[in-house]
């Protein structure tokens, strides 16, 4: 065999998808059939009868099986619809009753796993009359193939690679097979909207307040538990070998990337608990910027050490060269999704700013929703990853093109991404469920079980801790130990870990992490999520914060540095370093960004210099200069009121001079301070998550700009 | 070597995923581009081509490109394989290359002389959908927005000649086309253009009925903008979306006609066959619609999950799927079943639903219905180039072109002529032709041709459809606005306007009571249908209508006190649209004449009229139901202020 010649898989992802337009040489190749895999029984008893028929009755034989194999799709794709259905009713109910010990996942699952076991045990299994036949020659695996049989021509299209092994064990159940989807659909279809309504609705000014943190908890916190983990894992594994229990392959590379996949964490249970008790804002802000920005983090680390593959002989040797190209690729990836997905989201904001298309809120809609979709399809395209490409770009869309759509269409997209989200979670959390029974290669490996749980706790708590303590150096809002103990404690896993670990189930290595993560995540979300309650009272962590409420104490807070806060202003100055490239990205965003891409803020003619005078004005929507009155002005001085940012502006830079024309009406506190009109909040709030009870108030502050004094 | 190939097979999977994605992309820039461009018509009131238009310019654009500017790639799998154990075709094959076992799945049957163009331009075959997906897919939102957006008090008032268009006018058109067609496949095979023996009757029967439907989204999008008038509107919008249904099950039964002997020959029993197929097929999808619908209303009345909006709208969406999916795995037709369940849902469901799952289920359905529509007119102009089967017969685009004036003809005068002896309000003459003028054709109609393009007819069929909705959605569609000045129908006509007009009984009685004379016989069915839908099932399935307890007997007393909602004691106001069935002008008279004792919850919905607010909240609810009915909500409340004032 000459190199390439065959496209032989790996351990790696390659199983799934077959060579499309390989030139190959010829082979020979046998054909086996396998009868009755799309078949019910009687559908495949009744073809079997017609093969010694006429050609007619054949024709016709096939004709109903394709309508037998669509009936069965259907049927299958019910079952999961009558299973959300269930759990939206019990949902209710338990919303209903006030009872928070299980969220919708939770029962979504426990649906599916009721389900689960009704297919598994309550399904005849088909019986599979196997028959193989060796054919003439072809040269590949085609996407299509074109069959002549007794003169007529059927086609076949290329559905996947099964693997040798397996080829008896696959056709155990029909209706199992069914309702087990192509892993790729998590991918494609489910996942993007649940991200991109997680960055959609990243409460935007706690968000920014909390940058640092969040994004030191995302990127070192998940190198740190996937390093953590695999490690661990590693020693379980060997522990295993020495035991006897291994029966396979299980590389160091393997253990990597469990601990990449298991270290996407993804507290919704937690998060809508939060949500519903009004738990710390600081807190939310934390738990829910870490997961979402870990997951982006944890599928591009897992995507990269299934690219690791050092030169040499022994594919898993350390290899210090192919270890940099790993990471070269993580940068690689994660700067070219983030980039697509802003960009993206810069077009559409552009596109929305310079058409009057908000006076047709339908067709607003529908151009955001193509766009980020584009935005996911444009990344997979290039080889990037799309979920992260589409988180970005649903920050981009909240942070810019928000501002620019209709009051209409803010709902209408609001509640649009609301509703997808919500089925394709639930749909993932059902679907878990069912396929601990469903999914017909579970390695069940106590040992490893067992490992995987003290590793993803050992995990966490190497990853909250040590980083807390850091942060808490830097930050002028020290991170509570009861907050530590809840983000210790809020490391639950979820639809993406889930969605890498079903990814690839071609290896018994895989098989076994298929199963672990299946588990972690049923006793995380049960065990956990319903122990929030109880853990939020024990830590004595504030509840019944209203989130609306938060800015006025921020704002006192910051009447009580500049009246007598001296531990404040000295958190300040250490602050003021640190923080040092956020308040250079924040003016920029505030005199450039914003208003090229939306209504708001300063006109751009103020903050460019003189002499790119007509690209400003040319830039600058008409309506800034029209509406100066400060209503207009959305959100663009959210990141300038930041408790902490303030006041470096206040220490460092100047007295408020008109130089941001749109500020006029504001009314001026303490020299530097200036109340905001409420509409502003109310429009920020929007896009929060269910706030309805937003009481219109607010102290707001403009700051004047850096390039101004 | 594991691992070269290992990484050769990652790079091809790599790319076998990201076609996938290109193609996807392409259509979703066609999107783009369309959404931009008709944004840039609909402000400068242009009103020649609508978005659908649009969407299919832009899609032709793109098939061009993809045609002539892409390289075909090297002969791929233009060979054959032979398989001479194999006796059949089973719907999955293990094939075994060396090591590895692929699976494929059995896609279709393709007749030998396609075999030779298939394998052309990989990416051309990748822009070709499985037509599956227009029936699965891309289908269902828009017949289900469109049946959950019929503006029920003029449907149901117009309902005996919109059910005698879409069900009789159908068949008349189907067999009218038929006919022709088959005059002009005997003249081609005279001429020499076909072989003998290749088109059956029962192929011309088949392109007849998928001809007739019409969808005249074009005119109807003019209509609703110039605010033409709203019998006109119902009448049309009616028509072409029950006329899908019927087409649908009709196209179905018709492939399904498979005589014993003889294709050509009649043969009695499976003409009998094929009809009792028709009616099966019909009612069953009908009662699966509606009872999906029904339990929606029901667990939407029973249990208080309106205080969740978005459960509500979660639950909503989910159930009228299961209606699609439900009559598909039953074997029967899921389109039509979520046609029904959209009305049935418009006309109870919508009642129970909080105020905010209203505005999000409208708005949902909304934006599916223009996503999809405007995919698939793109994907027509995409496949005018992209299909690589296509068959053009100018003989035959001629004659079907020609059928199908004459078809439209036959449905609507004749039809029209019948319908004037017993309506009240005659079809006028100017309605007529608009109506004759609006046979355009669209999703539906593409959506039959595709689905089965094996056979040389088929092929032939599906090019002339594609031909046909080219032509009348730009050429009928660009000339509606000349058309209605030209045939002098109403324009501007405010259609709340026409709704207050409507239930003041008081100055229309004297004129109404006589043409109500003449209606109450015919009517008489659909009397006892409202009578009955008033008094039983929407206080049965609504929190609104009469209390149970004062409609059914004595006797079920417990069963009626245990259904009916509280609030339908409570806010008598809560009374939503009872009162646009009750109210129609000829029906609501018949009521009083009757004098019956059901008259109360009659008067009773028109005192309410009398008092001015109702009318401006019950418009508010219609028009949220409409299309699009933005604008004229903004009307009604400032009208409806004036009218405090």
């Amino acid at each position: 065999m000459e190199p390439g010649d065959a496209a032989r898989p790996g351990f790696g992802r390659a199983a799934r998808a077959p060579p499309r337009r390989l030139l190959l040489p010829p082979l020979l190749l046998s054909l086996l059939l396998g009868r009755g895999l799309r078949v019910a029984a009687a559908a495949s008893a009744s073809s079997g009868a017609a093969a010694e028929d006429s050609s007619a009755m054949e024709e016709l034989a096939t004709e109903k099986e394709a309508e037998e194999s669509h009936r069965q799709d259907s049927v299958s794709l019910l079952t999961f619809i009558l299973l959300l259905t269930l759990t939206i009713l019990t949902i209710w109910l338990f919303k209903h009753r006030r009872v928070r010990f299980l969220h919708e996942t939770g029962l979504a699952m426990i649906y599916g796993l009721i389900v689960g076991v009704i297919l598994r045990y309550g399904t005849p299994a088909t019986s599979g009359r196997d028959k193989s036949l060796s054919c003439t020659q072809e040269d590949r695996a085609f996407s299509t193939l074109l069959v002549n049989v007794s003169g007529k021509f059927f086609e076949y299209t290329l559905k996947g690679e099964i693997s040798p092994g397996k080829i008896n064990s696959v056709e155990q159940n029909d209706m199992l097979r069914k309702v087990t989807f192509d892993p790729e659909v998590f991918f494609n279809i489910l996942l993007p909207p649940i991200i991109f309504h997680a960055g959609y609705s990243l409460k935007k000014r706690h968000f920014f307040r909390n940058l640092g943190s969040i994004l030191a908890y995302a990127f070192l916190g998940t190198a740190v538990s996937c390093f953590i983990i695999g490690n661990l894992m590693y020693g379980v594994v060997k522990l295993m070998k020495i035991m006897g229990q291994l029966s396979d392959k299980f590389y160091y590379t393997d253990c990597l990337f469990f601990g990449a996949i298991i270290s996407a964490t993804d507290p919704v249970t937690v998060l809508a608990i939060f949500n519903e008790l009004h738990a710390d804002v600081d807190l939310y802000a934390l738990l829910f910027g870490e997961s979402v920005l870990n997951d982006a983090v944890a599928i591009v680390l897992s995507s990269s050490i299934v690219a690791y593959q050092p030169a040499g002989l022994n594919t898993h040797a350390f290899d210090a060269a192919a270890f940099f190209k790993s990471v070269g690729i993580f940068l690689g990836i994660f700067s070219g999704s983030f980039t697509m997905g802003a960009v993206t989201g810069v077009v559409t904001a552009l596109v929305t700013k310079f058409t009057k298309l908000h006076c047709f809120p339908l067709l607003e809609t529908a151009l955001f929703f193509l766009m980020s979709w584009s935005t996911f399809l444009l990344a997979e395209a290039c080889g990037f990853t799309g979920v992260v490409a589409v988180l970005f770009c649903g920050i981009t869309q909240a942070h810019y093109t928000y501002n620019n759509l209709s009051v209409e269409s803010r709902s209408r997209t609001k509640q649009l991404f609301e509703v997808l989200h919500f089925l394709a979670e639930n749909f993932i959390f059902s679907y878990m469920g069912l396929a601990l029974f469903t999914f017909q290669k579970h390695v069940f490996s106590p040992v490893f079980i067992i490992g995987a749980f003290v590793a993803i706790f050992l995990g966490r708590a190497a990853h909250i801790y040590p980083l807390s303590f850091f942060l808490n150096l830097g930050r002028r809002h020290k991170i509570g130990w009861n907050f530590q103990h809840m983000m210790m404690f809020s490391g639950l896993r979820g639809a993406m870990a889930f969605a890498l670990a079903i990814r690839d189930t071609a290896s018994y290595a895989r098989q076994m992490m298929f199963t672990t993560t299946l588990l972690i995540v049923f006793f995380t979300v049960w065990i956990i999520g319903g122990g929030t309650t109880p853990m939020l009272s024990w830590l004595n962590i504030r509840v019944g914060v209203d989130p609306d409420q938060d800015p006025p104490p921020n704002n006192d807070s910051f009447q009580v540095l500049q009246g007598d806060g001296p531990d404040s202003a000295r958190g300040n100055r250490t602050k003021q370093e640190s923080a040092w490239i956020f308040r250079l990205w924040y003016s920029f965003d505030h005199n450039y960004l914003k208003p090229i891409l939306t209504h708001s803020g300063p006109p751009l003619t103020t903050t460019l210099p003189a002499w790119c005078g007509l690209l400003a004005r040319c830039l600058t929507s008409p309506q800034v200069y029209d509406n100066q009155e400060p209503l207009r002005e959305e959100d663009s001085d959210f990141i300038l009121t930041e408790g902490d940012l303030t006041l470096t502006y206040g220490d460092s830079t100047v007295t408020a001079n008109g130089s941001s024309g749109s500020h006029t009406g504001s009314t001026s506190l303490e020299g530097s301070r200036r109340t905001k009109s409420s509409s502003e909040e109310v429009l920020e709030r929007d896009l929060g998550m269910g706030d309805q009870k937003v009481s219109s108030r607010g102290t707001r502050l403009v700051f004047p700009l850096e390039d101004n004094a | 070597m594991e691992r070269q190939s290992r990484a050769v097979s990652e790079k091809d999977e790599y790319q076998f995923q990201h076609q996938g994605a290109v193609e996807l992309l392409v259509f979703n820039f066609l999107l783009i581009l369309t959404i931009l461009t008709i944004w840039l018509f609909k402000n400068h009131r242009f009103r020649f081509l609508h978005e659908t238009g649009g969407a299919m310019v832009y899609g032709l654009i793109m098939g061009l490109i993809l045609r002539y500017a892409t390289a075909p790639t090297d002969v791929e799998s233009g060979t054959v394989y032979d398989c001479v154990k194999l006796t059949f075709s089973p719907s999955t094959l293990l094939v075994n290359i060396t090591d590895q076992v692929y699976e494929y799945k059995y896609k279709r049957e393709i007749s030998q002389h396609n075999i030779n163009p298939h394998q052309g331009n990989p990416i051309l075959e990748k822009m070709t959908f499985d037509p599956e997906i227009f029936f699965n897919v891309l289908l269902p939102p828009i017949i289900f927005h469109a049946g959950y957006s019929l503006k029920k008090r003029h449907f149901f008032q117009n309902l005996g000649s919109i059910l005698t268009y879409a069900f009789l006018g159908t068949a008349i058109s189907c067999i009218v086309i038929g006919l022709i067609m088959y005059g002009f496949v005997k003249a081609m095979i005279h001429a020499g253009q076909l072989k003998n023996g290749d088109f059956h009757f029962t192929d011309c029967l088949f392109f007849g009925s998928l001809m007739s439907a019409t969808d005249p989204v074009t005119v109807l999008a003019i209509f609703h903008e110039l605010h033409v008038d709203p019998d006109l509107y119902i009448l049309l919008f009616g028509e072409s979306v029950l006329n899908d249904a019927v087409a649908i099950v009709l196209t179905y039964s018709i492939s399904i006609y498979s005589p014993k002997e003889n294709p050509n020959a009649f043969d009695a029993a499976a003409f009998f066959q094929s009809v009792g197929n028709f009616l099966g097929i019909f009612a069953g999808s009908f009662a699966m619609g509606s009872a999906y619908a029904v339990v929606t209303a029901l667990l939407t009345k029973f249990t208080k999950l309106c205080d969740f909006p978005m459960l509500e709208t979660g639950l909503f969406f989910l159930l009228s799927w299961s209606a699609f999916l439900s009559a598909e795995a039953a074997g029967l037709t899921g389109i039509v079943a979520v046609l029904f369940c959209g009305v049935t849902q418009a006309h109870y469901t919508y009642n129970n639903l909080s105020s905010d799952s209203k505005v999000r289920t409208k708005q949902l359905f909304e934006f599916m219905n223009f996503l999809a529509e405007n995919v698939i007119f793109c994907y027509m102009g995409l496949a005018l180039f992209t299909f690589q089967n296509h068959t053009f017969n100018a003989l035959f685009i001629l004659g079907a072109f020609l059928a199908i004036f004459v078809a439209r003809a036959c449905n609507i005068y004749p039809l029209s002529f019948l319908l004037n002896l017993g309506r009240k309000q005659k079809i006028p003459w100017n309605f007529q032709h608009m109506m004759m003028f609006s046979g355009l054709r669209g999703a539906i109609a593409f959506a039959l041709a595709i689905r089965n393009t094996e056979s040389q007819p088929k092929q032939m069929m599906f090019t002339t459809t594609l031909l046909l909705v080219f032509f009348t959605v730009w050429i009928f569609g660009g000339g509606t606005t000349p058309m209605l000045t030209w045939l002098q129908i109403r324009v501007g006509v405010d259609l709340d306007e026409n709704l207050k007009e409507d239930p003041s009984p008081q100055h229309q009685e004297t004129n109404n009571l006589d043409k109500n004379t003449s209606k109450a016989d015919s009517a008489r069915l659909f009397r006892m249908w409202y009578g009955f839908d008033h008094k039983y099932l929407k206080p049965i399935l609504t929190h609104s209508g009469p209390p149970l307890t004062t409609t059914l007997p004595e006797w079920c007393g417990p069963i009626s006190r245990l259904l009916t909602s509280s609030k339908a004691y409570g806010e008598q106001l809560k009374e939503d649209d009872v009162e646009c069935i009750v109210n129609q002008d000829e029906l609501a008279m018949n009521y009083q004449e009757q004098a019956s004792p059901c008259s109360p919850p009659a008067r009773l919905g028109l005192d309410q009229k009398a008092s001015p607010q109702t009318p401006g909240k019950e418009n508010i609810y219609e028009g949220d139901l409409g299309l699009g009915g933005y604008e004229l909500k903004l009307e009604q409340t400032s009208e409806g202020q004036s009218h405090l004032n």
